[in-house]
């Protein structure tokens, strides 16, 4: 029955899944569906933080204070809009990638370069951390406090520390969970494996990347 | 397609992937170093830019990174699916704001500042 | 075969208790925790019980009592809500039942992550513990804002614990959600991807499909809540302005500017409503299953009740706004949910059919749990047509907070799901202790719940007087009539009556542990998979050296032709003449 599932394609092959027996994602393991569903589960939540954002921004009658220049950075006297927050999102891509070559290798059974490569994709996560800290200090340094600011609606700045601190503690969370998994693949306990155990924090990893993808569209783009 | 084990393709295809991202982000940093829609005062391309590149960068992730693209369809459909009834609250969300706000300005008198507000900077 | 590659789970090892505190406090048995969460939940309902007391008691017999205060009136009545539809229901329906019969009856050893499992269990503690660090000395009480927390009120400082209360209240939310998560998590990887052979999804019986479908909607709904709980703590610590508008309370101005209080009500109801639902489908589950063996009859339409239950889920998420047509939301709004409303009660009303057809000329055997899921029918029709007004703007504006709307939700999401958690328990005791409850107690513990919660609830319907007041009669401003007061009272006396009789089945719990008759494998000659394990109750790992195979649906009774009226799933199939 499985095996029957497994060859057909397109629609036919939702309904041969969904109808059979022990699995319904064929050839996921456990794991990876349950990081998947959780996946989902988050999304829900940064959905509705942006939603919440939506909002509070679409219904404040007070002036909104422009992103483009709240963010910009002044290096040898010219004013560069959202230059730090380009630079995190160039180091998240790069994280990103980083993170699929680990799986990649995972896959390979290329244990020492998997390994590798998980640990440059947590430094980079730390580093975004880092950044992150720095924006969060040069904020607080001009004014914005989560009830307040110099410049407009005192949404900004509850919206701004609650989105990027809760997408922050993501990356955080993601640089432990990194950290030790590699650790853990590196002293063998998940040698009788595929390692499969690398794509499902490979997940986590990305989707931590997806979220940047929108918060950045809608935060600082807007 | 895949192979035997897991999810296995070249690496020529991540370091594509990859590059192209770079490009996309670039690309949507650039709406906004070049204040587009703002230099003209309509912001229907500016909106469509940046949709345009977050959907493309997003779609890549999960369906490149996250090999979405080679799971079957049964685990594609039930991931991308729920995500609908968020956009039911965002549509409706989107529709009553503007209500809200209408009924601000009109009841409580609240004064409609111009958008977005100039920013000074205290120290660089 | 990509397949080939991930060990089934015969071959996965489980972790055996060493000791007395891994055997029964951490322990990884879903069987264990399933029996933790419901010890735990039936606990912190007595709570709410002794809540409902105070609360009814007051409206019964004003002023009889000095102490029930109008801080300590509306306290019980937030903590009594919160405690019976979060805490109670659904950490007894999806925790308990979900935890007991998802492995069992899909034939599996356990949850897919036992791990996460105990972990479930104990961050759901810690958060009953959180929940009530309110009544501590010192901490001036719980919330007292309702169990729907509506800022601007929640936060500001005339409701009772504005200044603890509410904040261990949403601290106890946000652990409650967690615990919900890892729990959800595992119970729908543990359905999707951990079923034994030959168990397809059709062939689940219909409590696994309930149970399921809530579970999807509780991970896709809470954070909503977790989400508005985040925000309004926020706004309760920093000062920050998600729901807080401008505003003055007792003379002094707060900081407060432009928040939106209309925003936390859609998030709370895109997250309250679903949550009905999430009580409701295991209910409705569980109960088909229960009407279906003791009624010795096939459900009636299997598959139309499990497109209902996919359906009623679905839907779930798009009817929200009807608990806030007098909100003042956009006033086009109460068009579209009126409709949705009206939609969702298609598949619903689909359900009963289903049941009672089910009941149609069948053999039918007076258990007790029979006589709760006969009484759950009955109670959730009643519940539900109320809900046909509600749901209709137009009738909902004058219905709105009244005792119409106490005496609808109580019915339908209160007293229904309770009933079926009896009835529940009355079935699977058996399987979980090897003994049967009491037949003679459990039939006076019913007949008290089932006659006294309609005394207590359908009078409430035509009492028709606002609902949340501490008093209605203050000097000379009796609004009530004295007909009113004495239905009140009488209510209040039913109250006391009703919830004593609970304690009668808690007794019986207990002393059927020890003396009740010995059930044997099956007594209820039921079909699904947990009424075959090799021993009863089931040790860890449920099943012997293999897993069982399916080989038919769970409701294979009454078979013309069949030596037996009931033909359990792994029995196999005749081969075709």
């Amino acid at each position: 029955m499985a095996e029957a599932a497994a060859q057909s394609t397109g629609l036919a092959s939702i309904a041969k899944d969904w109808s059979s027996d022990v699995t319904t994602f064929k050839g996921v393991p456990w794991g990876k569906a349950m990081m998947w569903i959780f996946l989902l589960s988050d999304t829900f939540i940064f959905g509705i933080f942006l939603t919440s954002y939506m909002t509070v921004r679409a219904t404040t009658a007070e002036a909104w204070p422009n992103p483009s220049e709240v963010f910009s950075l002044t290096l040898f006297g010219t004013t560069v809009p959202l230059l730090l927050i380009a630079i995190m999102t160039f180091d998240l891509i790069t994280s990103s990638g980083t993170m699929a070559l680990a799986v990649n290798y995972g896959y390979r059974r290329d244990k020492k370069k998997a390994v590798i490569f998980m640990l440059a994709t947590a430094f980079f996560g730390f580093v975004f951390v880092g950044m992150q800290a720095f924006e969060w200090y040069k904020l607080i340094s001009e004014g914005v406090r989560p009830w307040g600011n110099p410049w407009g609606a005192a949404q900004f700045g509850s919206c701004f520390f609650m989105i990027t601190g809760f997408h922050g503690l993501h990356v955080s969370a993601g640089v432990v969970y990194l950290s030790i998994i590699s650790y853990r693949v590196w002293r063998g306990k998940y040698d009788d494996t595929n390692f499969e155990i690398v794509e499902i924090t490979g997940l986590y990893w990305h989707f931590v990347d997806l979220v940047w993808v929108f918060i950045f569209a809608f935060f600082y783009l807007w | 397609m895949s192979s035997d084990v897991g999810q296995q393709h070249p690496l020529a295809l991540y370091f594509w992937i990859w590059g192209l991202l770079f490009v996309i982000s670039a690309g949507s940093y650039l709406i906004d170093f070049f204040q587009v829609g703002y230099d003209v005062g309509t912001m229907e391309l500016r909106w469509a830019l940046i949709l345009v590149f977050m959907f493309l960068k997003a779609g890549y992730i999960v369906a490149v990174f996250m090999h979405l693209k080679w799971e079957r369809l049964a685990l594609i459909y039930a991931l991308l699916l729920p995500p609908g009834v968020l956009m039911v609250l965002v549509g409706l969300m989107a529709w009553e704001a503007d209500y809200t706000w209408l009924t601000r300005v009109v009841y409580f008198g609240a004064e409609v500042a111009p958008q977005p507000a100039p920013v000074e900077h205290v120290i660089h | 075969m990509a397949q080939a590659e991930i060990p089934y789970q015969e071959a996965i090892p489980l972790h055996d208790p060493h000791s007395w505190i891994t055997k029964y406090w951490f322990s990884q048995d879903h069987k264990v925790i399933a029996v933790q969460y419901g010890i735990t939940a039936v606990a912190v309902g007595l709570v709410a019980l002794v809540l409902s007391w105070i609360m009814r008691t007051q409206i019964g017999f004003p002023g009889m009592f000095e102490w029930i205060t109008p801080d300590i009136y509306y306290q019980s009545v937030t903590m009594h809500g919160m405690i019976m539809v979060i805490y109670l229901l659904t950490a007894f329906l999806l925790g308990s039942f979900g935890n007991y019969l998802v492995p069992l009856m899909l034939g599996a050893r356990d949850m897919v992550f036992p791990f996460v499992n105990m972990i479930s269990y104990h961050v759901y503690f810690a958060s009953v513990i959180i929940l009530m660090l309110g009544y501590l000395p010192g901490m001036e009480g719980p919330t007292g804002a309702g169990w729907t927390l509506y800022p601007p009120q929640a936060i500001l400082s005339g409701t009772p614990g504005a200044d603890w209360g509410i904040l261990t209240m949403l601290a106890s939310l946000a652990v409650f959600i967690v615990a919900f998560t890892m729990g959800g998590l595992n119970y729908i990887t543990t359905i999707l991807q951990a079923r034994t052979r030959g168990m397809t999804m059709m062939r689940m019986p219909l409590s696994i499909w309930g149970i399921g479908m809530a579970t999807v909607l509780g991970l896709l709904a809470f954070p909503a809540l977790f989400v508005s709980a985040i925000m309004m703590t926020l706004d309760n610590v920093l000062g920050t302005s998600f729901f807080m508008p401008a505003i003055s309370s007792a003379g002094a101005e707060h900081e407060y500017e432009g928040g939106s209080p209309l925003l936390f009500q859609h998030l709370f109801w895109f997250f309250g409503h679903p949550e009905v639902y999430i009580v409701a489908l295991p209910a409705f589950g569980v109960v088909s299953d229960l009407i279906s063996v003791h009624a010795r009859k096939n459900i009636f339409g299997y598959r139309l009740m499990v497109w209902a239950i996919v359906a009623i889920g679905g839907l779930s998420f798009i009817v929200w706004a009807h608990h806030m047509y007098v909100a003042g939301m956009h006033p086009y709004f109460g068009f579209f949910f009126a409709t949705t409303t009206l939609i969702i009660a298609v598949p619903t009303a689909i359900k009963v059919y289903n049941w009672t057809l089910t009941l149609w000329r069948a053999n039918i055997r007076f258990t007790v749990p029979m006589l709760f899921a006969i009484a759950f029918v009955l109670t959730f029709v009643v519940g539900g047509l109320t809900g046909l007004f509600l749901g209709n703007v137009i009738v909902d504006v004058p219905l709105s907070d009244t005792y119409f709307v106490v005496a609808h939700f109580h019915m339908v999401m209160g007293v229904a799901p309770i009933l079926v958690i009896f009835g529940g328990i009355y079935h699977w005791y058996p399987k979980i202790t090897g003994r049967m409850l009491n037949d003679t107690i459990g039939r006076i513990h019913f007949w008290i719940t089932f006659i006294g919660t309609y005394a207590i609830y359908f009078p409430m319907h035509f009492l028709a007087i606002p609902r949340r007041y501490y008093e209605y009669n203050v000097g000379e401003s009796a609004i009530l009539t004295p007909s009113m007061d004495i239905l009140n009272q009488s209510i209040t006396i039913t109250a006391y009556i009703v919830g004593i009789a609970q304690f009668l089945f808690i007794y019986n719990l207990i002393v059927s542990y020890r003396h009740g008759r010995e059930a044997g494998d099956n007594p209820w000659e039921a079909n699904s998979l947990e009424w075959r394990t090799p021993q009863t109750p089931p040790v860890h790992g449920n099943w012997g050296e293999r897993l069982p195979t399916v080989h038919r649906w769970a409701y294979d009774f009454s078979v013309p032709g069949e030596e037996r009226d009931f033909i359990p799933q792994d029995v196999p199939r005749k081969a075709q003449a």
